[in-house]
């Protein structure tokens, strides 16, 4: 299938400090991509100079056939990229309803605003409960919940995850994944940043690892899976 | 706790004798005209805390912003003789541009080349002096002058306080103009996305805020409500290009009321007013200048986040 993203040699730098360099990967339409590497690698990093959060000094990205590496970050939202960034990064003080209608503050179609509602309390019933609460309050695993239910009210083609098992107990993040599956089979292209390599490799087709802000290692997720300095290095032997 | 008393001063106006009808008349009268200050305080206030909940920078600009607005109507009106219904907008679109242009051209410049907030309040400090500089350039701000009021000065009594139909217009817009935008920031969209950057400006642009923009919008409509404060006011007062002084009754309401609470803002704005006015005509008029202080001390002492802060939390860096 055509790569829905494509970057392309990218480099990104905070001041002085050389966060990327020289980074490619791709992501076919239709696909879970997951992109691992331990802490500080680069991996949100990464997600940011796609979300256009963080400037690239060099390279391009693409998406949907266009070179987005000097948009606006709101112009790569209307344009379908969505992050769910890792970290709870919830608007604290305002309802849960409040949160996801920011999630379709790009949108005006109130039809399709109304029907991915209903989506996102389907994926996630926990929120339909929780509505009138405040966001702050939420435990940690509804706060990821809200966070991937946000982005799906944009109206996403393609979704960026950040680390979604982070601090969630082990029941947790299976259901999370569970739903992750779910999505992608229901037609959502997802590029997963995990540090959890067993779960991110069970559920992606291809995996990019990140080292130094360098592309160390990719290939097929079954096989590196058996590889084994991956093994040793992410799956603990 | 003896810490902030008072020096006697000679003028008493209230002994141990003061009849209990005088002070019934004298505290209507304080709360009248405490309520009609307070209105500009109260304005005054909004425009820096709905600036500091969403950029987290005090802008010490805001008395000057107002003071020029009073200067842009003056001349508009009395010097260029243009209808008031031309003055009137002509002035709030000045406000909201100059505003908006500086938040754009200044503080996002500076945001870019240094991260401390600090830079941004000392550019804020420098956009004061620039406004008190140009004002003092042109002149009109060298002989005091009143702008001429729109509506009737006579005076008619609420229940035993005296105040005019300028004071209850005052009050009224006041009022007025702080309901729309509490509905504007609370229940629209574009509120909605003012609040979220001022909760999470990563999170919002994830979601397709353009924090640019919001950031013009959210300082120029600061302005449009300083400058309506201006216009309120200056029939009041006499105008000079030191009249932006009244900010720090505006700063002192925004510590009463918690400093990031909106309806905080309002309520210490009257807060402030009332408690100047009754010092004033309890205590002595040369004591009105330690209202502020006081009101700050009490409320502070009582309740450290102020009337209508949230708890008290350690800033994440
Ligand atoms: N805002 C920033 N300012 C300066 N340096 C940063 C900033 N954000 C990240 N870095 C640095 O860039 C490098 C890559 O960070 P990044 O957050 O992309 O790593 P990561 O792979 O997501 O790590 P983690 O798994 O811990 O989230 C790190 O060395 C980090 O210290
Ligand atoms: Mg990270």
């Amino acid at each position: 299938m055509a790569d829905l993203l494509e970057i392309d040699g990218i480099s990104a730098a905070y001041g002085r400090i050389q966060a990327l360099s020289e980074v490619s990967l791709k992501v076919p339409e239709g696909a879970i991509v997951a992109l691992l590497g331990s802490n500080g690698a680069g991996k949100s990093t990464t997600l940011n100079t796609v979300s256009r959060l963080v400037p690239v000094t060099k390279g391009r990205i693409r998406f949907a056939g266009e070179e987005i590496q000097s948009w606006a970050s709101h112009k790569v939202v209307s344009a379908g990229v969505l992050q769910v960034p890792e970290g709870r990064e919830v608007f604290r003080d305002m309802s849960v309803r409040e949160n996801l209608d920011m999630g379709a503050y790009r949108r005006s179609d109130a039809a399709g605003i109304r029907r991915d509602l209903d989506r996102v309390f389907e994926y996630f019933p926990k929120l339909q409960e929780r509505l009138q609460q405040k966001a702050g309050t939420l435990s940690g695993g509804e706060q990821q919940m809200l966070l991937i239910g946000r982005a799906l009210m944009a109206g996403p083609r393609l979704l960026l995850l950040d680390e979604p098992s982070l601090g969630l107990s082990p029941v947790l993040v299976q259901q999370i994944f569970a739903i992750i599956e779910r999505l992608n089979k229901d037609g959502l292209t997802i590029l997963l940043v995990e540090q959890n390599a067993a779960i991110a490799l069970g559920c992606s087709t291809y995996a990019y690892i990140l080292e130094n802000g360098e592309m160390a290692l990719e290939g097929a997720s079954a096989q590196l899976r058996q590889d084994d300095s991956v093994r040793r290095t992410y799956l603990g032997g | 706790m003896a810490v902030f008393a008072l020096p006697p001063f000679p003028d008493l106006s209230i002994g141990p004798d003061m009849d209990l009808q005088l002070a019934l008349i004298f505290l209507q009268q304080g709360i009248a005209s405490g309520l009609v200050s307070g209105s500009v305080y109260a304005l005054l206030a909004l425009a820096i805390v709905v600036i500091f909940k969403t950029s987290d920078v005090p802008n010490f600009a805001q008395g000057e912003v107002f003071m020029a607005a009073g200067y842009v109507a003056l001349y508009l009106f009395v010097f260029q003789k243009m209808p008031i219904w031309v003055v009137l907008p002509a002035t709030l679109v000045v406000a909201f541009l100059a505003m908006a242009l500086f938040r754009r051209f200044v503080l996002d410049q500076v945001a870019k080349s240094a991260k401390d907030l600090v830079y941004l309040v000392i550019a804020t400090l420098g956009l004061s002096y620039v406004l008190k500089g140009l004002v003092r350039r042109t002149g009109f701000g060298d002989t005091p002058r009143s702008f001429p009021a729109l509506v009737p000065t006579d005076s008619i009594m609420i229940g035993q306080a005296s105040v005019t139909m300028l004071d209850l217009a005052i009050f009224g817009t006041a009022v007025t103009v702080m309901a729309a935008f509490f509905w504007m920031f609370n229940y629209t969209k574009t509120g909605r996305a003012m609040r979220a950057v001022g909760m999470n400006p990563k999170a919002a642009q994830l979601v397709g805020v353009d924090l640019r923009r919001c950031h013009m919008l959210i300082w120029g409509l600061s302005g449009v409500i300083s400058a309506i404060a201006a216009l309120l006011i200056s029939p009041k007062i006499l105008m000079t290009a030191d009249m932006g002084s009244i900010v720090m009754l505006a700063f002192a309401a925004a510590i009463v009321g918690g400093f990031s609470s909106l309806p905080g803002a309002v309520v210490g704005g009257f807060v402030i007013g009332i408690v100047e006015n009754m010092v004033g005509l309890f205590i002595s008029s040369r004591a009105i200048v330690l209202a502020p202080f006081l009101a700050i001390l009490i409320v502070l002492v009582l309740r450290p986040q102020g009337l209508f802060g949230g708890k008290l939390t350690i800033k994440k860096v």
